[in-house]
């Protein structure tokens, strides 16, 4: 938290001092100059989903296609939304992909949090044997594994066509256990010892004396392991099948599917997913920021 | 450091060890044996030897696939190259700046499938681009683009970068947050202009961001599949023109039950990402490499 707080007393400070040091007038004009450069980029990044929302709004007297296009419906309805969730229990497929990014996003932390301690805290046999075998499974494809997880998933484990089936291949990820890791190693050494010296034991010293220090650094994996399970394709969609069990991008290719004349349906389908996780990003945005920026130090 | 021997480094280590033993290095071993075998999931494997290697040589469909993953790896640089000009437009203190900078990143929070839903809607014949191109008068028939084999694949790479630029400049952003100031400071006072000032103080600052993108989005378009999936309306596209090696592996193992000739083919892509990944390391940690 101390990081955070530092850079938001600093920030202000900051820029009062380079702004001043500026004449007043180009600064003004150069500004205005950057802000038309923003916003022609802010135009390239929106407008794909500004068109699909427009699109969905679009009533029977709008038409869909026409030269020159149409951007704003004059007969806005929401009837294509009705029309999607009477057919697609969004709702439902919302609350599947909650409740798996929540326990992907969790129990990733939990996992590599607890790897990642010995691997950087720690001398043992075998450590940098076992550091460098969690390296190599980085560059392996997940998309390989999946035809013998899929036979797992059947045979072995029985969790096909139901959601432990995205969350149990799901659990663990080298990468979180290498950026725990990175973390881990920025706490001083002296921490732990003087913590030993008082009788903890290494359980002890993991959970109240790293855990609590790295905090930022267990949210930035939770967010971005929630957002990958969150958007997860392929592998979802070779496990779920029944109706009310799919996750929300399984779902909205079956909308696609299912709606494939009706542009204003799949348009009000891909609004309705995009909003929740775009809400999300906004209140999370620090943490993934900070830990994307932070993830690259090295 | 404790030195003490023990068995607590393995306890803790113990739930990711067994997790990726079942679920990364089982598999692995798997896939290699199911590649010698002809097998549909449903019935049990049968060993068949190096037929299945021998068919991926004369497959044209495979061929097409590798080409179409390879071409497809042109959008590493071009990511890099965009995300670093983004992340020096947005490097600087302007109301709001967080704003824009917490746009640029929304397609790649939105997901694959969505934004590959809302580009295929701006390409469809119906779409957008084609009623804004002939208001323009540039085209005066719809162009049926994810129809057309000679685009289908660069509409992918575009949406591609397109969603990846925001999500990489992040990184560039921190990155040229930690070069110091003074140098290009110094860079001034020795008469640099604008652009030369990127060139010689930002881009080597931001080596080992660019070591970074480069090996994580070359592995990401060496994988690529939502983006073919949805475009193609999960065809793969006319005369396969957007078949990628993931999609065909998918399309075998699971449209066509041919598990045991899609492992052969992870084992392909898993030959390929091996030999890129040193490729990658020894180029841009050799000390000679020119990026960007």
């Amino acid at each position: 938290m101390s990081h955070a707080s530092m850079a938001e007393i600093i920030e202000p400070v900051a820029v009062i001092q380079r702004t001043r040091r500026r004449p007043r007038r180009r600064a003004i004009a150069s500004s205005g100059l950057w802000y038309l450069v923003l916003a022609f980029l802010a135009v390239i990044t929106v407008f794909p989903f500004f068109w699909m929302l427009m699109t969905s709004l679009k009533g029977p007297g709008d038409p869909i296609y026409s030269t020159p296009p149409q951007f704003i419906p004059t007969d806005p309805t929401l009837a294509a939304y009705t029309r999607v969730l009477d057919l697609l229990p969004i709702p439902r497929f919302f609350l599947n992909s909650v409740f798996v990014a929540v326990a992907v996003g969790a129990l990733n932390v939990l996992v590599a949090a607890m790897a990642a301690y010995p691997l950087a805290k720690m001398r043992f046999p075998g450590r940098d044997a076992i550091f460098y075998a969690l390296l190599a499974t980085l560059i392996v494809p997940a998309q390989l594994t999946y035809i013998p997880s899929f036979i797992l998933a059947v045979n072995v484990f029985h969790y096909y066509d139901t959601l432990a089936a995205l969350i149990f291949p799901n659990l663990v990820s080298a990468f979180n256990i290498f950026l725990m890791r990175q973390a881990f190693r920025g706490i001083p050494n002296d921490l732990l010892d003087a913590a030993r010296v008082d009788g903890a034991g290494e359980w002890r010293i993991w959970w109240s004396i790293l855990l609590p220090l790295v905090r930022p650094s267990l949210a930035a994996v939770a967010i971005f392991t929630f957002v990958t399970s969150w958007n997860d394709f392929l592998w979802p969609s070779l496990m779920l099948h029944q109706p009310d069990g799919l996750t929300l991008p399984v779902g909205l290719a079956a909308l696609q599917s299912m709606f494939v004349s009706d542009a204003r349906g799949i348009a009000a389908g891909v609004t309705i997913t995009v909003i929740p996780i775009l809400v999300f990003f906004i209140v999370v945005q620090r943490y993934f920021v900070r830990g994307l920026a932070g993830a690259v130090k090295g | 450091m404790t030195r003490k021997r023990s068995i607590t480094p393995y306890t803790f280590l113990l739930p990711a060890l067994v997790l990726l033993g079942i679920f990364v290095v089982y598999p692995i071993i798997a896939v290699i044996y199911y590649s010698f075998t002809d097998y549909d999931i449903a019935t049990p494997p049968v060993w068949i030897g190096l037929d299945n290697y021998r068919h991926l040589l004369e497959d044209d469909t495979f061929w097409l696939a590798l080409t179409h993953s390879f071409v497809y790896l042109i959008v590493t640089p071009i990511l890099i190259f965009l995300s670093i000009v983004l992340a020096i437009v947005v490097n600087r203190r302007l109301r709001g700046i967080h704003i824009f900078r917490a746009l640029y990143f929304v397609p790649a929070v939105a997901g694959s499938i969505a934004i590959g839903l809302a580009w295929r809607w701006l390409f469809e014949r119906s779409g957008f681009i084609n009623s804004m191109l002939i208001s323009w008068g540039v085209i005066d028939t719809p162009v049926q683009w994810l129809a057309t084999p000679a685009f289908v694949l660069p509409i992918a790479m575009m949406l591609t970068v397109w969603a990846g630029v925001g999500y990489y400049s992040v990184i560039f952003l921190a990155g040229l947050q930690n070069i110091p100031e003074e140098l290009y400071d110094a860079a001034r006072i020795d008469g640099c202009n604008d652009f030369q000032k990127h060139r010689y103080v930002s881009l080597p600052g931001l080596r080992p961001q660019i070591v970074f993108v480069a090996v994580i989005s070359s592995l990401a378009a060496l994988k690529v599949f939502d983006e073919i999936y949805v475009l193609t309306n999960r065809t793969g596209g006319i005369l396969d023109s957007g078949v990628t090696m993931v999609f065909y592996l998918w399309q075998q193992a699971f449209q066509r039950d041919n598990a045991g000739y899609a492992s052969a083919i992870a084992i392909a892509l898993l030959a390929v990402t091996l030999v890129f990944s040193v490729f990658n390391v020894r180029l841009l940690e050799g000390g000679r490499g020119e990026e960007a």
